[in-house]
């Protein structure tokens, strides 16, 4: 063999293993983070599912009230950071002819909304004699609210707002049946988290998180709010603030952000099937399959195509499902669920009362009226094709 | 004049010396700035307050700010009194403490809120 012929097969066997090893590489797992972090990436990742799964008690910033003792209580299934069994408690007013002076809706934040916890410290309980925060006689609804899984969260906080907004179409002007309406928090910025898209970053939900959820505050946050819209009697919070250090809030952030979506599973012929039945039926008109994310710091995170199966917006989802309103967004409004991991999940819809994928569509009103019919009338196998589709995701 | 009489003079008067190297006492600082954006939730003209929904995240907070009379309160450019301002409208605030509450110093209106109706920041 001539020294050229060597050289050419050592060409070759070099290429044949770098393929071996990109079709070997792991699609990211539930828990995973993105893949293509550097090593110091990698480490701070893994110290923020540390933080993550941190237990507070009211001797380390737990509380007064609280939903939960630590971040990973409610996002645990089936691993750190899935979805959670528990069901949280929101309130708000809604007046659809707003008293003077007023706006239409009311968040209660006066009054300690719109986070109603549901559990308290020892110490608050002795000293006021409540067992959970009390929802005010102003409410004009109480909104159930489950637990997401944060898989991908760091990717649809890094899409940009133009595509978001490219897709809203408030009024309908292209008569397909769907609006689509961006939500805004109350300084305007355009809002993506929560189930009412009102929160505009994910750094903002994670340190608003440590506050509403556990009672923990941090140095963004440094202060407990009140229960009630009352000060918290003195004794009841004797932890100095903030709780929770800044580079503590920064590891949970980086956890959060690097978390992977679960890679989709292979389409066997049936979900291929049901994949092209999602679309006839009209239900990615909301439940955009793909969103792109712009530039970021994170290299992991820069111009990816992710599988998010949701536009971001508000869409009107008929009065059976509403509850309360939320910034701009009316109580029968809701943004588009992400199914990203969507197979993981074993309760649906924003308050978890759905226990199956069919049940979840079948409750869809409002504008996703058209796409629920149209799935009604298809035949059972192509139904059948659409829920396996789905449990893909 | 013993020299115990002459220092207690030295002290009362003012030693020369010290007097001549005192610097004039600094103007008490002004207070710290602080701004917010957030939506108005409640304006009380009479009481020249102002009430401001923000927040962090799901943990919402309101601030509450008296209004001096000769606070600006503008938007785009051109001034508003402040009974032009409604719950809704989206106001950046320029603000400090003081005993007992938050001071406004400037109000700009930059955008509304609107449930049901998108609002254009």
């Amino acid at each position: 063999m001539t020294d050229r012929n060597r050289r050419l097969a050592a060409w070759c066997v070099a290429l044949a293993l770098a393929a071996l090893s990109a079709a070997c590489r792991r699609a990211p797992q539930p828990g995973d983070p993105l893949p293509g972090l550097s090593k110091a990436e990698r480490a701070r990742f893994d110290s923020g599912r540390v933080a993550f799964e941190n237990v507070f008690t009211p001797g380390t910033g737990l509380g007064p009230l609280f939903n939960a003792d630590g971040c990973a209580e409610c996002h645990e299934e089936p691993v750190v950071g899935g979805a959670g069994d528990e069901i949280e408690r929101h309130a708000a007013a809604f007046h659809a002819t707003p008293p003077a002076g007023a706006r239409a809706c009311d968040e209660l934040v006066a009054l300690g909304g719109p986070v109603f916890q549901q559990r308290v410290t020892p110490a608050l309980r002795a000293a006021v004699g409540i067992d959970s925060e009390p929802v005010p006689p102003e409410a004009t609804a109480i909104a159930g609210r489950s637990s997401p899984d944060i898989f991908g969260f760091g990717l649809l906080d890094a899409v940009p707002d133009s595509e978001i907004l490219a897709r809203a179409d408030p009024d309908d002007r292209d008569r397909d049946g769907i609006s689509g309406r961006p939500n805004r928090f109350f300084d305007g910025r355009l809002g993506r988290f929560g189930r009412k898209a009102v929160v505009p970053t994910l750094r903002e939900f994670n340190d608003g998180a440590t506050v509403a959820e556990q009672g923990v505050t941090n140095p963004v946050v440094p202060d407990e709010g009140t229960f009630g819209g009352r000060p918290f009697p003195p004794g009841t919070d004797p932890t100095p603030e903030p709780e929770l250090s800044r580079e503590a809030i920064d590891l949970v952030d980086f956890f959060v952000r690097l978390l992977a979506p679960p890679a989709p599973q292979r389409l066997s012929r049936e979900a291929r099937q049901g994949r092209d039945a999602f679309a006839s039926a009209g239900c990615d008109g909301c439940h955009v399959p793909v969103l792109h994310t712009g530039d970021s710091p994170i290299r992991a995170l820069q111009h990816r195509e992710v599988a998010a199966y949701t536009d971001l917006l508000l869409h009107d989802m008929g009065p059976e499902l509403a509850d309360i309103c939320f910034a701009n967004a009316t109580p029968s409004e809701f943004r588009t669920e992400p199914l990203m991991g969507v197979r993981l999940m074993t309760r649906f819809l924003h308050d978890g009362r759905a226990t199956t994928l069919e049940q979840a569509i079948e409750l869809h009103n409002g504008e996703a009226a058209r796409s629920r019919d149209r799935f009604r009338t298809l035949p059972a196998e192509e139904r059948a094709a659409l829920v396996a589709f789905l449990k893909t995701l | 004049m013993n020299r115990f009489v002459l220092a207690s003079l030295c002290i009362i008067a003012g030693f020369p010396t010290a007097a001549t190297t005192q610097q004039p006492a600094p103007p008490p600082p002004n207070p710290p700035t602080h701004s917010v954006q957030g939506a108005v939730r409640v304006v009380d003209v009479r009481g020249r307050a102002l009430e401001v929904t923000t927040g962090v995240g799901m943990a919402l907070r309101i601030v509450r700010l008296e209004v001096p009379a000769d606070v600006r309160v503008t938007a785009a450019g051109a001034a508003l009194s402040l009974n032009q301002l409604v719950p809704g409208d989206i106001v950046r605030v320029s603000y400090g403490g003081k005993a007992g509450g938050y001071l406004a110093y400037t109000i700009e209106r930059v955008g509304r809120m609107a449930t049901g109706v998108e609002a254009t920041p």
